[in-house]
């Protein structure tokens, strides 16, 4: 596989794990604004930060790993102990993780530039100063000589070298890869048989190498082993002396102190600040420490060594007791630091002043204890275990399972011409039977495979809690969100057409129906706002419900703005009652709000709304109460595909009815009919229904062309959004298992019709949609 | 024969990308979400080289590299930490776990390749 290809495969993926991970980053950052200090919370912050730098940036969202690498810096510092995370910076962090979302969707990243730029700035200022941008050091520039060089080397690997899984054969190897090479084993260090042991290295090697590669190459070799292995590099040009390899690792070590130093004194202000026991600090504070002092074993450092030991010891004992550090020991530390600070001051003036000691034996790392402290933390983050299916995959699974239950509708047919025109009625038993069995097995499938496009509504639910807060924080109200049946399923396709019209909803409600603090108190609230999402199942629909217990809404005021905008007459106004005033709010343009916020009113309007809900075949209602909220209910059918129908004739026409929504099928004696101001009604076992004839229905809408009944009429009562209706038919054919087929987007607002399907024998039927075709 | 990589990261699109890109060079890759989990899977199959993140949950890498060191089976396996943290700091706490060189994130899928045939050819 070529790169280009690779890379391209790899954006794939960051990008499917970017998104799961920037929605998880939503309510892990509102979690962590109420908890701020919560160590395990701003791992699990961090770690999803951290990722989509790191896998970014390999995937090759250069621009995005960037910018994230700020907001990384900024949980790094309060992972760290070294900040403590406020609600701005939440805010910031939040602006910054949707930014990192339109920088992976962006083709073009070069335009968000001067957003980030912000974004960046003004995470700088909650940054420690030498962490701000531009104090990074430069890059090393790599040297490209093309010129044929000698080099002389030198290399003794460490006795214990096997056990940081080198093969120093292998870099001896690379060398010969490198250019002409003579190489010589040097066996001297070799002891005799009983004191050899197998797993220590003895060997050290002189090679000498005739390449045009830089010298930088050859140092890259060893790259791995070069700070404890016994390196030398001579380097000539023909005529002149090359440079030596040799590391000074005095140097080194200094380097590190100094940032250990730099560590500790951080955290030795912290403890000092804080009067209860910071565990965290601690740990933190053991662990540079001790990597402090390896790095000191492993130059031999000795005093510096010995001076960690005791300020190890000191702090193991408090961390592991779990008791509160005293004063005393608070007291040792500093006194310790100070001891540490002074001594690696000297080194750095032996150093400067040329008096650097000849170390060029390197120590077995025998005496480094290893440091245990920053071991495996246990986070229990639960995560539902999962395989991602490609949706093309699904559908055709899908397709497949539907078409099964189709097909086995050909074995009682098989049966009964066996039975009937064969003269095999054991043999047609048989076959029924095992259609039967058949039979079974594909329902079992076809639940299965459809429960696989159900998905929970807590997909949609879980971006709430960041918009309400949102409007709160802008608007200074108080507002609390509740969720409930987060765990509701709903078809997948249902599930991702349904998320903007409930943010509009949500963002109504926040918005133009919670009131301010002070408004509420004065009205005798208390000064929060509820707003509720609630999702349950009922029957084969499912309802989602937005309530809020804000200021409500005035019919009489609907009425006078529908009219000031000339939307319905004054006559109709007055003609109106409060419901179907309410009702008005789903106009096309008519907006309530006395003035367009930021939040609301962005020109997407309740009749959009109301118009996404219909496409998914499903009714909105609303209800409000002056004074005390607003509720506004949204049934939907659960899942887009019904398994099973009633198929009815009408006129010529075959139509199915889906099965949860025929209450009764009756054959209904005409006298039964009753006409009156030109309505029909059916009356049924003491109740009467309203009464309309399907064929007539779809032909001119609500006019009966025909006055005369049959004697019998076959009537299906129907269960539709304004209550149970009495649907007559020309004829009743009987059960039958459906697909549904969409319509397609030129028929997407027919709402009387969920979609099509294609009959056993190849016809096609519209499927009526109960909740739309009245 | 092929030899086989365990790819230790917490990361799924990391393990995926490393996971292709080895792939493409005709080497066997095993995935393994965090230190925790390569360690049982390394005692079911026979790994050849370790390619470890440093920061996950459960275990991470340094800690890996500790108890695969202790198992006799790798005492002297190569394990490469793939880590975007160059600090020197978290090399050397590695080095002193017994890890034989590191990768700095982002990597070239060139880069890689290089690093696994230097310590794995």
């Amino acid at each position: 596989m070529d790169i280009a290809a690779l890379q391209l495969k790899m954006r794939d993926a960051f990008r499917v794990e970017a998104t799961d991970l920037l929605a998880e980053l939503d309510s892990s950052m509102l979690e962590l604004e109420s908890r701020p200090q919560d160590a395990d919370l701003l791992n699990r912050v961090f770690r999803a930060i951290h990722t989509i730098k790191g896998s970014g940036a390999t995937a090759g969202f250069n621009e995005m790993a960037a910018f994230t690498h700020h907001v990384e810096e900024l949980f790094d510092e309060a992972r760290m102990g070294r900040l403590i995370i406020t609600h701005e910076m939440i805010d910031l962090a939040l602006q910054a993780k949707d930014l990192i979302g339109q920088l992976l969707e962006s083709g073009n990243p070069g335009e968000l530039e001067s957003t980030c730029a912000q974004v960046v700035e003004a995470l700088a200022k909650f940054l420690p100063q030498s962490l701000k941008p531009g104090s990074k050091s430069p890059s090393k520039p790599g040297s490209t000589a093309a010129q044929k060089q000698r080099h002389k080397i030198f290399f003794k690997p460490h006795a214990q070298v096997f056990f940081s899984g080198t093969d120093p054969l292998n870099l001896v190897d690379e060398l010969c890869t490198l250019g002409d090479a003579k190489v010589t084993g040097l066996m001297d260090g070799i002891p005799s048989l009983e004191n050899l042991n197998p797993e220590q290295c003895y060997l050290a090697w002189n090679v000498e190498l005739a390449s045009t590669q830089p010298i930088a190459k050859v140092k890259e070799v060893f790259l791995f082993v070069e700070d404890e292995s016994e390196i030398k590099i001579e380097s000539h040009n023909e005529t002149a002396l090359g440079e030596t390899a040799k590391k000074d690792p005095l140097a080194d070590f200094v380097n590190i102190a100094g940032q250990s130093l730099e560590a500790l004194d951080g955290f030795l202000s912290q403890l000092r600040a804080s009067k209860e026991s910071n565990r965290d600090c601690c740990k933190n504070y053991l662990r540079i420490l001790k990597t402090f002092q390896a790095a000191a074993h492993r130059q031999d450092q000795k005093e510096a060594a010995a001076l960690l030991e005791e300020q190890i010891h000191l702090l193991e004992v408090a961390v592991t007791s779990g008791t509160i550090l005293t004063e005393e020991t608070k007291v040792q530390l500093e006194e310790g630091y100070q001891k540490l600070a002074a001594l690696i001051q000297s080194l750095r003036e032996q150093k400067t002043s040329g008096r650097t000691p000849e170390t060029s034996t390197t120590l077995p790392a025998n005496a480094a204890s290893p440091p245990t402290a920053d071991g495996a933390k246990n986070e229990s983050v639960r995560v539902a275990a999962s395989i991602r299916v490609d949706q093309d995959k699904l559908d055709r699974l899908i397709q497949s399972a539907g078409q099964l239950l189709v097909a086995r509708n050909a074995f009682p047919i098989l049966a009964k011409k066996l039975a009937l025109e064969h003269g095999l009625s054991g043999m047609g038993k048989e076959v029924k039977d095992a259609g039967d069995h058949i039979s079974r097995i594909a329902e079992d499938l076809q639940a299965a495979v459809m429960s696989i496009r159900m998905m929970p509504i807590r997909t949609v639910f879980q971006r709430f809690p960041r918009l309400v807060r949102d409007i709160g924080r802008a608007q200074s109200k108080e507002v609390e969100l509740l969720l409930e049946g987060e765990d509701t399923e709903l078809d997948k396709t249902v599930i991702e057409q349904i998320a903007d019209p409930l943010v509009h909803l949500v963002r109504n409600a926040a918005d133009h129906g919670v009131e301010s603090p002070d408004v509420r108190e004065q009205a005798g609230k208390p000064r929060t706002g509820k707003v509720t999402l609630k999702a349950y199942n009922q029957a084969n629909n499912v309802v989602i419900e937005v309530v809020d217990n804000g200021r409500g809404m005035d019919p009489a005021r609907l009425k006078q703005k529908a009219m000031e905008k000339g939307l319905i007459t004054a006559s109709a106004a007055e003609a109106m009652d409060d419901r179907s005033a309410l009702e008005l709010i789903f106009l096309p343009g008519l907006s309530t709000a006395e003035q367009v916020t930021g939040i609301s009113g962005r020109g997407v309007g309740m009749d959009v709304v109301r118009s996404n809900i219909r496409q998914l075949h499903g009714t909105t209602k609303i209800e409000s109460k002056l004074g005390f909220g607003s509720k506004i209910t949204i049934t939907l059918p659960a899942s887009l595909m019904v398994s099973k129908g009633i198929l009815v004739e009408a006129k010529g026409e075959e139509y199915v009815f889906p099965i949860d929504s025929v209450v009764q099928m009756v054959r209904l004696p005409s006298e039964r009919i009753h006409c009156h101001a030109q309505s029909h009604f059916a009356t049924f076992r003491n109740e009467v229904y309203p009464l309309l004839r399907l064929a007539d229905h779809f032909a001119r809408a609500g006019q009966f062309s025909e006055t005369s009944w049959p004697a019998e009429v076959p009537l299906a009562i129907v269960q539709t959004n304004r209550g149970r209706v009495g649907v007559a038919v020309d004829r009743f054919i009987g059960q039958v298992d459906v697909i549904v087929k969409p319509m397609g987007r030129e028929f997407a607002e027919i709402a009387a019709f969920q979609g099509t399907t294609i009959m056993g024998d190849g016809r096609v039927a519209l499927i009526i949609n109960p909740a739309g075709f009245i | 024969m092929a030899k086989t990589i365990m790819v230790v990261d917490d990361s799924s699109s990391m393990r995926q990308m490393v996971n292709f890109t080895l792939a493409s060079a005709g080497y066997q890759v095993v995935e393994a979400a965090d230190g925790a989990d390569a360690l049982v899977k390394s005692t079911v199959q026979k790994v050849d080289l370790f390619i470890t993140d440093l920061n996950m949950p459960n275990m991470n890498g340094i800690e890996l590299t500790r108890q695969l060191r202790a198992a006799a089976a790798y005492r002297f396996t190569p394990i490469v930490l793939l880590t975007t943290e160059s600090q020197q700091e978290k090399k050397m706490e590695g080095k002193v776990a017994g890890v034989t060189g590191w990768i700095v994130k982002p990597f070239q899928v060139e880069q890689l390749l290089v690093v696994v045939k230097k310590v794995c050819p």
